[in-house]
């Protein structure tokens, strides 16, 4: 179980983490989704006491993490593979992190073999390909056999064998009951892996719910495209009903929420020119991008109804 | 395996410490630049006690040979460097690597890892140090004939603890306040040996006076008996500047982001 409560993280003027509150559960794995510079990385590193958080505070079983005494036991992580000593072997390293935690060197050798790295153990990691790199990470949060595991876009630069293990495993690890948190910026990806899902954009949440019922979000949020050459007017139309629109790159309008008739009306009222009407429903890929997306010009506040606990 | 349930409690500050110290151990025997810094520090310490040996003549002005220590401080004056390198490079590494954030998931703690990371690498080097000082000594003792008495080692071998465990402490501080390897060992260089020696060159008075105030001048001090100071104002520099170092460095590590 991990609790973040109104956690918040300043660089000067730049709101990373902006009051952020949400469970993540035991049991299943909770995709943590949000566009490059959201956030994610910034939260994760405040929830284990590697940044300091502005305001807010963060719990791990129960306890603030930063005075666990033995703290690969409560929680395992991989936030960055990259950051290991180079010069140093993956199973020293392991031997490293075994030592502060009292755990015996077999167990060095298990994850070892649990994470399928075998003989390259024994190499340094300079040597090391990215996947090998998240291996070794992977290894060291799973060392402790802890009740909660957060993974920083783990399948980030593996190949699909890689991204498939990871998938497995995570999937596995919550079966087991622990509680894992994933992060990714790719909703694609949580397509498979996740149950929950806890979205957030420039730093807010934005939503907080079982992977079904965002997806039945999208589809529940039926839109409808419309061509019309009098953009303008329709788009101002369409708003003054609380209507929202987004404008895509080759001129159309997506209008959210409504049916064809709605906006056929509408552009009648008006006097806008149809050229082109259909209804569409959302992908998920497409809910979390209209959830999230910069690019959305009209916006009538759409998303605050998916969160819900 | 098994999702763990229950909590059993928490080892105790005592327990975290030692494991924290152990596992800071193992970090310095595992990495090879470690064994590079040891060999660096072996060839200058016994070599220039060796060398001063042979030439032992010309050290004092008097012509009368040096007793034995002598070689060790020599050697110590120039080989301390290395040891101070393995010291500052133990903390500063693992800024440059990132592999400080996976160090503070493990030791969330951040003052069992300062003690740690203050205690372990120093005691390493000072021990180090010490040894190869008496290796010096007794090379000088046996190759040059030079006077050996176990209570002036023993003195020797003493202020040269002195002097490598303020310049490790020096440097863990300045190490974990910069967090960049070149930063550190610049500012730890021009501390401990480049300014004492050039600023009272320049013969300009002021200069002087500013190098009677830098951590290296006690060093030199304590180590060859030069410029001229009194014990307490060498020992004031020397714990002085390893306090406020490290009151630096602790800050550093204790309320700033991991890195
Ligand atoms: N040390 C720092 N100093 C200043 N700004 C920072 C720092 N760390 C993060 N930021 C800023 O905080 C915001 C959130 O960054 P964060 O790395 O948490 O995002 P993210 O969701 O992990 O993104 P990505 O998907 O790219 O990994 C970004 O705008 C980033 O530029
Ligand atoms: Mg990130």
């Amino acid at each position: 179980m991990i609790e973040v409560r109104g956690l918040t993280k300043t660089y000067g003027a730049v709101r990373a983490v902006d009051d952020l509150t949400f469970d993540v559960r035991p049991g299943a794995v909770t995709g943590f989704l949000g566009p490059n510079g959201a956030g994610k990385s910034t939260t994760m590193r405040m929830v284990l006491g590697l940044d300091r958080p502005t305001s807010g505070s963060a719990l791990v079983g129960g306890r603030p993490f930063p005075r666990l005494g033995e703290p690969l036991r409560a929680a395992g992580a991989l936030l960055d593979a990259q950051a290991v000593h180079p010069g140093r072997s993956g199973r020293d390293h392991l031997r490293v992190a075994a030592r502060t935690q009292g755990l015996p060197l077999r167990r060095v050798d298990e994850v070892i073999e649990q994470v399928g790295l075998g003989p390259a153990a024994r190499r340094r990691v300079k040597g090391y390909s990215l996947g090998m790199r998240q291996r070794l990470g992977i290894a060291g949060a799973l060392l402790g056999d802890p009740a909660v595991l957060l993974f920083d876009e783990p399948m980030n630069g593996l190949d699909l064998d890689g991204v498939r293990w990871v998938r497995r495993l995570v999937r596995d690890l919550a079966g087991e009951g622990r509680t894992v948190l994933l992060s990714s910026h790719l909703m694609s990806e949580m397509e498979q892996t996740a149950d929950h899902l806890v979205i957030i954009g420039r730093g807010r949440l934005i939503a907080d719910a079982p992977i079904a019922e965002v997806m039945r979000g999208g589809h529940a949020r039926r839109r409808v495209r419309v061509r019309t050459p009098a953009t303008d007017d329709l788009a101002g139309a369409l708003l003054r009903r609380r209507l929202g629109v987004h404008p895509t790159d080759d001129g159309d309008l997506l209008v959210e929420g409504a049916t064809a008739e709605t906006v056929g009306d509408v552009a009648l009222e008006v006097g806008a020119a149809v050229h082109g009407l259909a209804e569409e429903h959302s992908s998920l890929e497409q809910v979390y991008l209209d959830l999230t997306g910069d690019s959305v010009q009209y916006r009538v506040g759409d998303a605050p109804e998916l969160v819900q606990r | 395996m098994t999702a763990t349930t229950a909590r059993v409690g928490d080892p105790g500050t005592p327990t975290v410490l030692a494991r924290a110290a152990g596992a800071e151990w193992l970090r310095l025997r595992t990495v090879r630049t470690s064994w590079w810094c040891l060999l660096a520090a072996t060839v200058t310490v016994v070599g220039i006690g060796v060398v001063m040996a042979f030439d032992a003549e010309n050290v004092t002005a008097t012509g009368e040979l040096p007793p034995a220590p002598a070689a060790g401080e020599f050697g110590i004056m120039l080989g301390q460097f290395a040891l101070l390198v393995l010291v500052l490079l133990a903390v500063t590494q693992e800024y440059a690597s990132g592999a400080i954030t996976p160090t503070l998931q493990w030791t969330p703690r951040r003052g069992v890892l300062l003690a740690a990371r203050l205690g372990v690498p120093v005691a390493a080097a000072t021990a180090a140090g010490v040894l190869l000082a008496l290796v010096a000594d007794i090379a000088a003792w046996f190759i040059a004939d030079l006077p050996f008495s176990p209570g002036e080692v023993a003195g020797s071998l003493g202020r040269i603890a002195a002097v490598l465990a303020a310049g490790g402490v020096l440097a863990v501080g300045v190490g974990l306040l910069l967090r960049s390897t070149a930063g550190a060992l610049a500012t730890v260089f021009l501390l401990q040996l480049v300014l004492p020696f050039l600023l009272p060159a320049f013969g300009v008075e002021w200069m002087a006076d500013l190098g009677e105030l830098l951590p290296g001048t006690g060093a030199i001090w304590t180590l060859l008996g030069e410029p001229d100071m009194t014990a307490l104002q060498a020992g004031a520099l020397l714990v002085g500047w390893a306090a406020a170092a490290l009151a630096a460095g602790g800050w550093s590590l204790l309320r700033r982001d991991a890195g």
